[in-house]
C-alpha cells in the first residue's frame, strides 16, 4: 500500500498540528518562505545540558536521560556543591524545522543547535550532547545517519535525518492505526518517532 | 550535425580557467603566489583543489591552517554546488580567469557546509543521484544497482573518467518503451538574488496531451519572472553549462544530455549583461 504523503495532505496535517500546539502552548509555528510558495513547521527551544555527565548517570540504563540530566542540574543547584555543576552546565538553543520533500514525498526533519553566544554545534557535539542512550538505537534504526545539508528554503547549513526510509517505519504505524480505525495525524506520528532521537519530544496529547 | 553523444563529452570536459589567490589577512611566512588551475565544470571545489591547498600551505605555519574555504567577491562559494553552476551563477559575465580567494581561517558556519574529507563529497554526490532517480524512476534503477556500480559512478567523477562514469550512468538515463520519458525531471533553478537557494518542483517531461514539455514550459510554470513578456526587453539569461539553450528545447532531451553527473539539471537565471 502507498504510504506516500502528498504535499496537500502535508499542509493539512501541519495545520491540524499547529492548532493543537497552540492549544497546549508547546511552541510550534508555521513559517512560509519569503515568496510564500512553501511553508514549514518550526520550533525553537532552549535546553540546559550538563556536559560533565557524572559517572553514576552514565551507567544507568535510563530511557529518559534528558529529563534526568535536567533534574540532576536542578537538584545540584539547591546544593552547596553548586560550583562543579554550574561551571559545566550550558544553555543550548535548538531549532527544529519540518519540511516537505517533493522528491521522496515524505516530511523531513531539519535541525541545528548553537550556544547562547551564537557558536554552532558541530555534528560531533550534537551526537554527544543529545542522545547518549539513543546512539545505539539510531545506528540500528531505519535511517542511515545524520548529515549536514543545505536548508532548501533558507540556504543555511542544518542537520538532517535522512528521509529515504521514512516509508518503512511509517507504514507500520499507519497500518496499525488503520486496523484500529483510529484517526492519526501523519506528522504527529512521524515526529513522535524521529524527534526524540535528536532531543525533540512531543506531548502525548498529540495522539 | 553534431551527434547527441558529443554533447555528453562537451559537458563532461568543460573547463573554467581559474586563478586562486590567498586571502590577504592569512598569516604567511613568505609571499603567496597565485595558483592557476583549469577547473572541471562538472566537479566540486573540494574534490579538485588538493594542489591549491598544498601550494598555499607551503607558505603557512601548520597552526594557521584549518578548514579551507573559497570565496568570490565576498560571497562564500558552496563547495556542494558543481563548479560550473557556481561560475554561471556568480561570474559568467566577467572576464576570465575566474578569480577565487582562498581562506584557511574563520570558516563561515552560517553559510557553508563542512567538508572534512572526500567521503563527505561522495555522500553528497550519491545522495543527489539517489534523489534524481527517485524523481525519474521511483528509485527503481538506482536500487537495482550493486554497490560496485554506485562506486563506479563516484570513481568516474573523481578520476575524470568519462567512459567509466557513463557505463553506469546510461542506465539512469533510460526509460521504459511505454513511457516517453522520465516520471519527473530532476532540476534546480538558481537565482543569486533570492533568499531561497533554488526552486525545485515536481515537473513531468510530457504534458497531458502527450507532447514533450520544453525548457520554456518549465520556466513559465515554476519561475515565470525568468521568461520575458513578448514585448518586453530580455532582462535575464537562462544558463546551463555556460550556454543559453533555446527555450524550445525538450526538457527530456536536456535532462538526458545536459544534466550534471549528479543527474540534476542545474539552471542559472542571471541578469543579462548591459553593454
Amino acid at each position: 500500500e502507498d504510504f506516500f504523503l502528498e504535499e496537500k495532505k502535508f499542509k493539512q496535517y501541519c495545520e491540524e498540528f499547529i492548532k493543537h500546539s497552540q492549544k497546549i502552548g508547546d511552541g510550534w509555528e508555521w513559517r512560509t518562505s519569503k515568496d510564500f510558495a512553501d511553508g514549514y513547521l518550526s520550533k525553537t527551544h532552549f535546553q540546559i545540558t550538563n556536559r560533565n555527565v557524572p559517572p553514576d548517570l552514565k551507567e544507568k540504563n535510563n530511557d529518559n536521560i534528558e529529563q534526568t540530566l535536567f533534574m540532576h542540574v536542578e537538584e545540584s543547584l539547591d546544593d552547596s556543591q553548586v560550583d562543579g555543576v554550574c561551571a559545566t552546565a550550558e544553555v543550548l538553543r535548538y531549532e527544529y524545522h519540518v519540511l516537505y520533500s517533493s522528491s521522496y514525498q515524505v516530511p523531513v526533519l531539519y535541525f541545528r543547535a548553537c550556544f547562547l553566544d551564537g557558536r554552532a554545534l558541530s555534528l560531533d557535539e550534537i551526537w554527544k550532547s543529545v542522545h547518549a542512550c539513543y546512539q545505539a538505537r539510531l545506528l540500528e534504526g531505519p535511517w542511515d545517519t545524520i548529515t549536514q545539508q543545505e536548508h532548501p528554503l533558507l540556504g543555511q547549513p542544518f542537520f538532517v535525518l535522512h528521509p529515504c526510509r521514512t516509508n518503512e517505519f511509517m507504514s507500520a504505524v499507519l497500518t496499525s492505526s488503520r486496523k484500529e480505525n483510529r484517526q492519526t495525524n501523519y506528522i504527529a506520528s512521524w515526529l513522535s518517532i524521529v524527534g526524540p532521537v535528536v532531543g525533540l519530544n512531543l506531548s502525548l496529547s498529540y495522539a | 550535425m553534431t551527434d547527441d553523444k558529443d554533447v555528453l563529452r562537451d559537458v563532461w570536459f568543460g573547463r573554467i580557467p581559474t586563478c586562486f589567490t590567498l586571502y590577504q589577512d592569512e598569516i604567511t611566512e613568505r609571499e603567496a603566489e597565485p595558483y592557476y588551475l583549469l577547473l572541471p565544470r562538472i566537479s566540486y571545489l573540494t574534490l579538485v583543489t588538493d594542489k591549491v591547498k598544498k601550494h598555499f600551505q607551503k607558505v603557512m605555519r601548520q597552526e594557521e591552517v584549518s578548514e579551507i574555504w573559497f570565496e568570490y567577491e565576498g560571497t562564500p562559494l558552496k563547495w556542494h554546488y558543481p563548479i560550473g553552476l557556481l561560475f554561471d551563477l556568480h561570474a559568467s559575465n566577467t572576464a576570465l580567469p575566474w578569480c577565487i580567494t582562498v581562506h584557511f581561517k574563520n570558516f563561515p558556519e552560517k553559510d557553508l557546509l563542512h567538508c572534512h574529507s572526500k567521503d563527505v563529497i561522495e555522500a553528497h554526490f550519491m545522495a543527489c543521484i539517489k534523489e534524481a532517480d527517485a524523481l525519474k524512476h521511483k528509485s527503481q534503477v538506482i536500487n537495482e544497482m550493486q554497490k560496485k556500480d554506485h562506486k563506479q559512478l563516484w570513481m568516474g567523477l573523481q578520476n575524470d573518467k568519462f567512459e567509466q562514469f557513463w557505463a553506469i550512468n546510461r542506465k539512469l538515463m533510460e526509460y521504459s518503451p511505454e513511457e516517453s520519458g522520465f516520471r519527473y525531471i530532476p532540476f534546480r533553478i538558481y537565482q543569486a538574488t533570492t533568499e531561497r537557494p533554488f526552486i525545485q518542483k515536481l515537473f513531468r517531461p510530457i504534458d497531458s496531451g502527450g507532447q514533450l514539455h520544453t525548457l520554456g514550459d518549465l520556466l513559465k510554470d515554476v519561475c515565470p519572472s525568468a521568461i520575458t513578456p513578448e514585448d518586453g526587453e530580455k532582462k535575464t539569461q537562462v544558463m546551463i553549462h555556460g550556454i543559453e539553450p533555446m527555450l524550445e528545447t525538450p526538457l527530456q532531451w536536456l535532462s538526458e544530455h545536459m544534466s550534471y553527473p549528479d543527474n540534476f539539471l542545474h539552471i542559472s537565471i542571471i541578469p543579462r549583461p548591459t553593454d
